[in-house]
């Protein structure tokens, strides 16, 4: 799941997720993105840019085992 | 002493501090960052987790995510009258109940007190596949941020000496400092080199390194430039006023201290 805050400065970075991933599907580079959501700081945007979700590879095995 | 807005927002401000020493302007990002009390879940009951992320996990994420602060509707739990048991005067429950398939947002959660919710509604907390549950009641109290990162109120909060930058009358206008310049201060006009923007200054003192003259001089002030960001629990101004208003009941303290000290002696 994506992380609630940024790591580095501690600000709430996870409400503009959906946001910025709508606007990855409507065909803008992650740069663009970032700068029409006023993220600013290079600690939030590598926040988003090295972001990879592993939720549903788990799902997939979840309750294989317990 | 004084202050002079430049930028006065809901979520982020900068100020001038004048005519302060560092110590003080250092003792007010310090109250600011760590002594300003605020909202957060500190206690999460989960009665049923069958998710894919360990309960630890989802605890730690539910804490994380920002309240809407009262500050004169709560209190400290140690200075509650139940004693830190736990009573409606200093804290408030919030619940969760959801059958996935689902994604949950924190606005998801159905607090006790309607004006103590998430400050954004739209935080995914997790992941729901078919079948997976949640039951879970999370706590939430005041608390500062010396406690834990997640009552700090601010997430940027800095400050740096404005500087006087001052390029005497020998000077030969060979624009080196100009170009030397990473912030782009100075600007070369009417044949003089003159100061552009001085808060953007970092003093780097590249432009005094280049000039081979010696006619830059950048000197350190008594002014503070800061620089607040709120994470939304409360406006930045209220922080500003909050952490003055502890500063001065801490002096106050402190003399007190001193006067008992100064009797027994
Ligand atoms: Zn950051
Ligand atoms: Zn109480």
């Amino acid at each position: 799941m994506f992380p609630v805050r940024c790591f580095t400065c501690g600000a709430v970075i996870a409400h503009k997720w959906e946001e910025y991933s709508k606007k990855l599907e409507e065909g803008k580079t992650p740069k663009e993105a970032l700068d029409e959501l006023g993220i600013t700081r290079h600690c939030c945007r590598r926040m988003f840019l090295t972001y990879k979700s592993v939720v549903e590879e788990f799902a997939r095995f979840h309750g294989a085992v317990g | 002493m004084k202050l002079e807005f430049v930028e006065d927002g809901e979520l982020r401000a900068s100020f001038i501090l004048r005519n302060a020493s560092a110590a003080f302007a250092n003792s007010v990002r310090r109250a600011m960052k760590s002594l300003v009390p605020t909202m957060a879940v500190d206690y999460v009951d989960i009665y049923l987790n069958t998710s894919c992320l360990y309960d630890e996990v989802l605890a730690h994420r539910i804490g994380l995510i920002p309240l809407i602060t009262k500050l004169d509707k709560f209190n400290m739990p140690e200075e509650c009258s139940c004693g830190g048991e736990g009573c409606p005067n200093c804290q408030v429950s919030l619940r969760l109940n959801v059958e996935g398939p689902k994604l949950v947002y924190s606005g998801d959660f159905v607090s006790d007190d309607p004006e103590t919710v998430p400050v954004y509604g739209n935080i995914p907390v997790v992941k729901l596949y078919k079948g997976q549950q949640l039951m879970i009641e999370a706590v939430a109290r005041l608390g500062t941020g010396k406690e834990h990162a997640k009552y700090q109120p601010v997430s940027v909060c800095a400050y740096k000496i404005i500087p006087n930058i001052q390029v005497s009358s020998e000077c030969s206008g060979c624009e080196e400092c100009v170009k030397a310049c990473p912030r782009s201060v100075l600007e070369f006009k009417d044949g003089e080199v003159k100061v552009k923007d001085v808060l953007a200054c970092s003093m780097c003192m590249e432009c005094v390194n280049v000039c081979s003259e010696g006619t830059i001089k950048v000197e350190e002030t008594n002014d503070y430039l800061f620089t607040v960001e709120s994470i939304g629990s409360m406006p930045v101004k209220n922080i500003i006023q909050k952490a003055l208003e502890i500063l001065i009941d801490k002096a106050k303290g402190m003399n007190e201290t001193l006067a008992v000290l100064g009797e027994e002696s």
